[in-house]
């Protein structure tokens, strides 16, 4: 398991922090998400034989936001 | 999220209910319903002071009530009906959209209705003073401002003025939520309980001043169900319309929130007896470009020298500056004749005083002596109507 925290500068409200971590329930791989929109940041807890940096970019393009690695 | 499930956006639809939106705001600016008058005029009608919890809610409730739950729950709600059409990839029809927000609403007026009832019984305990209704005023008043820059987008400090659910509440909303179309909804509606808006808060200390389970669940119904109309609208359009127009409505929105949160403010400012409230800043302002005028010191006011005279009226006190000698105690006559405003609900912030006028008849106030140039502010219990007494 391994902890990235990536940068989501698109996010609008509380709400969008909510969508994010529902990924929790979709993308295989997740031990949990922590969505943050008064960080505009959403930490993630996975898998990195099941997941790539990748296919969580993706996954949050799919629920209508950018997400980008935080340096 | 595939942009072919959102519907065309018909510019009627957008200007039709923008419209709407703009004529409640003119009914707010315009209408300014007496929440105290509810709980102050024990002897009227119930079903009176329901149509004015009703009229609350379709007027300031439901737009205030964006300010604290529309961007949280309503989206969350929107999007996830949009969500939902998605992943389904079901042909939209305007009847599922309606159904989940129908669902949302319905929890949210029992919840209301159950606080309501809760509020009533816990209000033979005890009630709110005009200061602590002051500074909770204050205290919505920048939480709706704070809100409002957040929605504009000001300065990432103003994010922390939208509420983040405790991890846990949103992990199990979406557990109960998971394979069923009806449980978020509710869920979500009835969660709207845990984070009232300023117009909402303010009928929940007027059900707290009921002092019956009956009454205070019947206010609260009443004036959720006031509030759902305009909640409906929006969150109808979050789910309809695309994230361009969401943007264009929570602009408008934002500035609705923000004017709210100044009157608000300067209710807040009245009942504290600030001089630096908008309305005791005009005032003054106004006293300096007519000081000689005649009507600034009626008769009545000087009368006696040491009685001056205050007229209550529905549209507030007249005149709204007295002038009264500097030096010696002085009664203060409140005429009231045929009043059933708020106006009633009678405060003098720096002489702690506070009380309900009868609607008819004649108070006396012993005011202290005071000293040249003091300038002592009284308003109604919302900080709505004010005025001032000034000693020379």
């Amino acid at each position: 398991m391994i902890k990235k925290i990536f940068k989501v500068s698109d996010m609008t409200c509380s709400n969008c922090a909510m969508k994010l971590e529902s990924l929790e329930d979709t993308l295989d791989g997740v031990k949990e998400i922590n969505a943050s929109y008064h960080k505009l940041e959403m930490t993630i807890e996975y898998d990195e034989s099941k997941l790539t940096e990748e296919d969580i970019v993706k996954a949050v393009k799919k629920k209508g936001y950018t997400a980008s690695i935080r340096k | 999220m595939s942009k072919n499930n959102t519907p065309p956006i018909e510019p009627v639809t957008v200007v039709f209910l923008g419209v709407i939106l703009l004529a409640i705001s003119i009914i707010l600016i315009t209408f300014q319903p007496n929440l105290e008058s509810l709980n102050q005029n024990a002897g009227s009608d119930i079903t009176s002071q329901l149509i004015i919890a009703f009229i609350t809610g379709i007027t300031t409730g439901g737009l205030s009530c964006l300010a604290m739950q529309g961007g949280l729950l309503a989206s969350s709600l929107a999007h996830q009906v949009e969500q939902d059409y998605a992943e389904n990839k079901k042909v939209k029809t305007r009847f599922n959209a309606r159904l989940p927000i129908f669902l949302f609403l319905l929890a949210k007026l029992i919840a209301y209705t159950l606080l309501g009832a809760l509020l009533g019984w816990l209000g033979s305990y005890f009630t709110f003073s005009p200061m602590t209704r002051a500074i909770l005023m204050i205290a919505i008043a920048i939480f709706m401002i704070g809100n409002a820059l957040r929605m504009f987008n000001v300065h990432p400090v103003f994010r922390y003025f939208s509420i983040e659910p405790p991890k846990f509440i949103t992990r199990y909303i979406r557990k109960t939520a998971k394979g069923t179309d009806t449980a978020t909804p509710l869920f979500l509606g009835a969660l709207t309980v845990f984070i009232p808006c300023g117009v909402t808060q303010a009928m929940m200390a007027t059900a707290l001043g009921t002092g019956s389970v009956i009454i205070g669940a019947a206010l609260m119904f009443a004036f959720t169900l006031g509030t759902s109309p305009v909640f409906f609208i929006i969150a109808y359009l979050t789910t309809q319309l695309g994230a361009r127009l969401e943007k264009f409505f929570m602009r408008f929105v934002a500035i609705v929130i923000l004017i709210l949160g100044f009157v608000t403010l300067d209710g807040g400012l009245n009942l504290i007896g600030s001089p630096y409230s908008f309305q005791n800043l005009t005032r003054n302002f106004s006293l300096l470009q007519t000081e000689s005028a005649p009507e600034i010191i009626s008769s009545e006011q000087t009368a006696s020298d040491n009685e001056i005279t205050l007229y209550v009226q529905n549209q507030g006190y007249f005149p709204e500056t007295l002038k009264a000698p500097a030096g010696k105690e002085l009664k203060l006559n409140l005429v009231t004749d045929g009043v059933y405003s708020c106006a009633l609900a009678f405060l003098i912030p720096d002489l702690d005083f506070y009380q309900m006028l009868p609607p008819v008849g004649t108070t006396q106030v012993d005011i202290p002596a005071q000293t040249a140039g003091t300038e002592m502010y009284f308003t109604c219990s919302m900080g709505m109507y004010t005025g001032q007494i000034v000693f020379e």
